[in-house]
């Protein structure tokens, strides 16, 4: 990812007053033929009022930045923008493996306790699609 | 100053779900607080790897005993995008009048909880009587008084007939005048307004800053509310947010004792609005498997929840996210106690209204 170009789109979120509505990753295993998956990541930022009510155009809607980034890639943290990132930004690192960086609250692995280390990771999903095959 | 860290849960009196929280403390001052999320984990999001998406809404209606049916309407609602399903109308109204059902209980449950953790057993004791009564309502309705499972994909699997209605709307309204006496007391009692009032500030600007969100955001003067987005017909219906401006723990209860009020009243203008008559079409069942990704909103009682669901063609979802108000709250939480006295903390942790199960999911 274009951390760069990346980082200004949020901060252009923030700037104008969306609210961070969720950080959101999907584990894409890797299609066949393909070495190693990926994770598919969103930035939900949403606009509150009753759209057509006053002269904010995108009252109402729910936008997204969306990336893909490969297993062990940097993604940087929006906490600098966005209060509340650290929660789903902490959830990225213990339940997916996903390295983001510079998050400003860093909770060191103690937000989750799950039986699973790294449920969401591409190692754990493949093992419970094995297992779930073969019974 | 040397630190102590005491551990807030997961049991604790005030606490009906088990949060953790480890307070880090300089004297009697709160200076930190790490939450931790896992004590009764469960998974549910996974399941979507060997649970069929048809019978994945029952699994949803189960993140949470008090937002069941909204799990379930929020579930239903994301697959029937992506599916393009068209709900048949009284469908979509009876799952309206359901929704603001489940307001009127939560905020009672919640209210109940307060009252009994604030010292005022007596108005714990009233207020929950009258949320049996919203109870029986949904057990009426629905067969169930927790889980009703009554959302289907394409729809409602039961209606509720024009008569039934118009004895649901009777009991609601006495049920109003009834909870107006609680609402004096709430209001207007000194003890609690010098327990709750200036306690646990959250000012405008801190809410918006950490993406605060339904009577949390609300009790801080932000205007927001997923239902003002107009989607699932609230588009038809006149109302506007209940909005507080002290943004403490006062200002919290003030902004849920008025939704049971505005909900009463939305449930009123639903019945008026929706198509009457009997046999009129309640499910548009559709074929095949999902294909495709969708985000969607609703204004569950504690505020905005936001599904994601991915599906790839098959019976089982790729990915199914809930992100639910209390996970949104968390850092409006954290923000709270830091600074507060140790005294305070049960009361501020109660007035976000946490959901343990929803957060657990």
């Amino acid at each position: 990812m274009d951390r760069t170009a990346f980082l200004s789109r949020v901060e252009a979120y923030r700037n104008a007053g969306w609210r961070l509505a969720l950080i959101n990753a999907t584990t894409v295993m890797a299609a066949e033929g393909e070495e190693e998956g990926a994770f598919e990541l969103a930035w939900g930022f949403a606009r509150d009022g009753r759209p057509g009510e006053g002269a904010d155009e995108a009252a109402g809607t729910l936008e997204l930045i969306r990336e893909t980034v490969k297993l062990g890639e940097e993604v940087p943290s929006v906490s600098g923008f966005f209060g509340a990132a650290f929660l789903y930004e902490n959830e990225l690192r213990e339940l997916f493996g996903i390295d983001v960086t510079g998050i400003e609250v860093d909770l060191k692995g103690q937000l989750y306790k799950t039986a699973t280390r790294i449920p969401f990771s591409h190692r754990a999903v493949r093992e419970r699609l094995e297992r779930e095959a073969r019974s | 100053m040397k630190r102590t860290v005491i551990p807030f849960g997961p049991q604790h009196p005030v606490l009906p779900e088990p949060l953790v929280l480890d307070l880090i403390l300089e004297d009697e001052r709160v200076v930190d607080a790490v939450p931790t999320i896992g004590y009764i984990h469960r998974g549910l999001e996974m399941m979507v790897e060997k649970v069929e998406y048809t019978e994945m809404g029952f699994v949803v209606e189960r993140i949470c005993g008090i937002c069941s049916f909204m799990h379930g309407m929020g579930y239903c609602a994301a697959i029937e995008s992506i599916m393009d399903v068209e709900v048949p109308e009284r469908a979509r109204w009876l799952r309206l009048i359901w929704a603001e059902i489940s307001r009127i209980q939560s905020h009672l449950l919640w209210l109940g909880l307060a009252a009994d953790a604030f010292g005022f057993e007596n108005l714990f004791m009233q207020v929950w009587r009258m949320r049996e009564e919203v109870l029986d309502i949904f057990e009426q309705t629905t067969g169930g008084r927790i889980i009703h499972s009554v959302n289907r994909i394409g729809g409602v699997k039961r209606d509720i007939s024009d008569s039934e209605l118009a004895a649901i709307l009777a009991r609601l309204e006495t049920l109003g005048r009834d909870f107006g006496t609680a609402t004096r007391v709430f209001a207007k009692d000194p003890s609690i307004a010098h327990r709750l009032g200036g306690v646990g500030v959250l000012t405008e600007e801190e809410a918006r800053a950490v993406d605060a969100v339904g009577p949390m955001a609300r009790a801080s003067g932000v205007v927001m509310d997923t239902r003002l987005s107009g989607a699932h017909l609230y588009d038809r219906l006149d109302f506007e947010p209940v909005i507080e401006t002290a943004g403490d723990c006062l200002a919290r209860v003030l902004v849920r004792l008025r939704e049971v009020e505005q909900s009463i009243d939305l449930i009123r203008q639903a019945i008026d609005r929706m198509p009457k008559g009997e046999g009129l079409p309640l499910d548009n069942r559709p074929r095949g498997n999902p294909q495709g990704e969708v985000f969607t909103r609703l204004e569950q009682p504690r505020g905005e929840v936001l599904y994601y669901v991915k599906a790839n063609g098959t019976k089982f979802l790729e990915r199914f996210r809930a992100r639910t108000p209390t996970f949104a709250n968390i850092p409006a939480m954290i923000k709270l106690v830091k600074g507060c006295d140790l005294a305070d903390v049960p009361n501020i942790i109660l007035t976000i209204d946490p959901c343990i199960s929803c957060t657990e999911r």
